[in-house]
């Protein structure tokens, strides 16, 4: 087990490479350079061409491709992750404050959405063709086809416009400091962003259940005089958990990189927010660190699933 | 006939339906036999005859839509007699025999185990239910459980999980945790089907092995005639759910006397006789369930059919053992 876990790490490593040469290579592909992002064209236009060339070579963008890339990675390695174009701030900085917000987020919904999701697809699938089955399916359905915007701008107006359960919108007002105090801001964003993946963990883990209840080694199970709830939950339940991790794990990236609309409804100050303005005021250097983390995000979620999942089917421990 | 000291379950005219679409599929329609200790009963008959239903229905493992319409299973403990039909599914009584006292081994040992538990885990969990055995003392015991089953390096293999092991190996594991509570009676389903023909006997010889030592009395069911040759002591042919025949081995194989066996007698092909030999096919198809022929499910398959055999004939024995739902038997009993 543990030599598969290093093994999978080792492999992380030249793909994260990989990963971060082709960010740095989309770049290099977009047309202009970062002066013609500093200088606006009307600027740039009356300028001298020797003063643009000279700021070029100040800025380090007549080395050779090789050579910037080489640099800007092994700041990358440091953490060094450049600076804002629109404010001067550190991207780290940025990366800083903005990511806890996102996780806290994101970690409430994965949690959430993963305990509720997998128990009521396994009710669903014990209870086939019930009425509780029936309801919990239509529900499921509604949950996936509605975008989360529309479910966003519900809560909004019925708990925090009409009932004034919850704020609006942000994660804390002055002088809120403990988790306790940030925890109203906290639900609706959250649960928003739980109901898609909830109903996507239940829609799953029930076919994934049912699949499982229906194989030879559950009479198997049963034929040895074993409890129904052993059958079910030992059996069953660990055997259909394999395509529900892979599920859940999939969507980690989602979450980590922000789940922008969700971030822009409720106004919470997190990468997805970040990310959204960062493109509008073209700040470059801070989307692309972004979109690496998104991918590296990628990266660490398969690694995570690949483990889980080898955890719970020991067939996929390869090479063992 | 035997003392009924020494059977293990008695069946008495057991229907088991089938409710699908609205319709009622009769899998079994009134069979009767008895599995009798440190014996092996042969169920044989072709695929749909309501072998593996008759097996379900001992075991109370039958699926949602089906339920036992009529008759009894009957288990002869030795705390007393136990109707198993009247005991609630997987109740608490149900859950107490099975895997204990009768048990059961699958067609398929490829599926038949569960792929994320260790071999020694799936064998520990019969020994905890029904022995309250666990730790130490159950490893030791499964441990010992695939040494018996002839598994090499049985410390080692323990661990091992299902998809290390061969299919041979699989089915020895399955039996070893079928034998695990050291139960009365062993039902195995096609337990070769999925295996091939070394592998097959040895299995077998597994299985005769465990009657003779430990008294287990099997319900073996399988559709191929040299197996029967080899293992039974009793045969019943079932076909279209229905004990057609039924009697000792010598009776059944050496006298058939329904056309039915036969006609499956007369359809093995026979190793030696070269491939150009005369194998008998039986003519036609199984009828549809849900569209049964009036009487004798087999008379419009069978040389022998007259107008009689549009009610069902009705079960004769021919000797105390030996008996047969034939109008025709008279006649077709050989030297009879």
């Amino acid at each position: 087990m543990l030599t598969y876990i290093i093994r999978r790490v080792l492999i992380l490593i030249p793909m994260a490479f990989v990963i971060c040469f082709l960010v740095y290579l989309g770049l290099e592909l977009t047309p202009g350079d970062a002066v013609s992002h500093m200088i606006n064209p009307d600027a740039a236009g009356s300028m001298n061409p020797a003063q643009l060339e000279a700021l070029r070579q100040s800025l380090g963008l007549g080395q050779p491709f090789h050579v910037r890339f080489w640099s800007w990675f092994t700041n990358l390695l440091q953490g060094n992750f450049g600076y804002s174009m629109s404010g001067g701030v550190p991207i780290a900085n940025i990366i800083a404050t903005r990511l806890p917000a996102t996780l806290e987020l994101a970690a409430v919904a994965l949690v959430f959405s993963t305990v509720i999701g997998s128990l009521l697809g396994v009710v669903s699938a014990l209870k086939r063709g019930s009425k509780t089955d029936s309801a919990l399916t239509v529900i499921g359905m509604l949950g996936v086809s509605i975008p989360e915007f529309f479910f966003g701008l519900v809560a909004i107006s019925i708990f925090a416009l009409n009932l004034g359960w919850f704020p609006v919108g942000g994660r804390s007002m002055p002088g809120y400091l403990t988790l306790w105090d940030r925890l109203p801001h906290m639900v609706m964003p959250a649960m928003v962003l739980s109901i898609m993946l909830t109903a996507g963990v239940m829609r799953y883990a029930r076919s994934s259940m049912l699949d499982a209840l229906s194989r030879d080694f559950i009479k198997t199970a049963r034929s040895k005089g074993l409890p129904e709830w052993r059958v079910n939950l030992l059996h069953g339940f660990r055997v259909a958990l394999t395509p529900v991790v892979v599920l859940i794990g999939f969507r980690l990236p989602v979450l980590i990189g922000g789940s922008v609309i969700i971030e822009q409804v409720f106004q919470w100050p997190g990468i997805g927010n970040e990310f959204i303005s960062a493109v509008r005021s073209q700040d470059y250097p801070v989307v692309m660190t972004i979109a690496l983390l998104s991918v590296m995000a990628v990266l660490v979620a398969s690694l995570i699933v690949d483990i889980l999942t080898a955890v719970i089917d020991p067939r996929v421990r390869l090479g063992e | 006939m035997t003392a009924t000291q020494d059977i293990a379950i008695s069946v008495r005219d057991l229907k088991t339906f089938f409710y699908t679409n609205n319709r009622c599929n009769k899998a079994l329609n009134g069979v009767s036999f008895d599995i009798k200790k440190g014996k092996t009963l042969c169920i044989v008959g072709e695929s749909g005859c309501g072998k593996s239903v008759t097996a379900a229905s001992i075991m109370q493992l039958l699926p949602t839509l089906s339920r036992i319409e009529q008759g009894e299973i009957i288990y002869h403990a030795d705390r007393g007699d136990i109707p198993l039909h009247a005991l609630e599914k997987n109740g608490r009584h149900m859950r107490r025999i099975r895997g204990a006292e009768i048990a059961m081994i699958f067609q398929d040992p490829m599926t038949a185990l569960n792929p994320v538990y260790s071999v020694g885990f799936q064998i520990k969990e019969s020994l905890r239910y029904h022995m309250k055995m666990v730790g130490r003392a159950a490893h030791q015991k499964a441990i010992s459980l695939l040494k018996e089953m002839g598994i090499a390096l049985p410390e080692k293999r323990v661990n091992d999980f299902p998809h290390r092991y061969s299919g041979g190996m699989r089915q020895r594991a399955m039996i070893a945790m079928a034998m695990a509570c050291n139960p009365k009676v062993l039902i195995a389903d096609e337990p070769t089907t999925a295996l091939d023909v070394t592998i097959q006997a040895q299995i077998f010889e597994l299985m005769d092995k465990l009657k003779r030592e430990h008294g287990t009395g099997i319900m073996l069911i399988t559709h191929d005639m040299g197996v029967v040759a080899e293992l039974a002591d009793d045969v019943a042919v079932m076909y279209m759910g229905n004990i057609v025949e039924a009697g000792t081995v010598d009776e059944v194989l050496r006298q058939p006397t329904h056309p039915y066996t036969k006609a499956l007698l007369a359809s093995v092909p026979v190793l030696g006789k070269g491939k150009n030999q005369d194998i008998k096919a039986i003519r036609g198809s199984t009828p549809d369930p849900l569209n049964r022929p009036k009487g004798c499910q087999f008379a419009d398959r069978c040389d022998f059919a007259t107008a009689q055999c549009q009610t069902m004939p009705e079960e004769t024995h021919i000797t105390p053992t030996h008996r047969v739902m034939c109008w025709r038997y008279k006649e077709l009993v050989p030297n009879g």
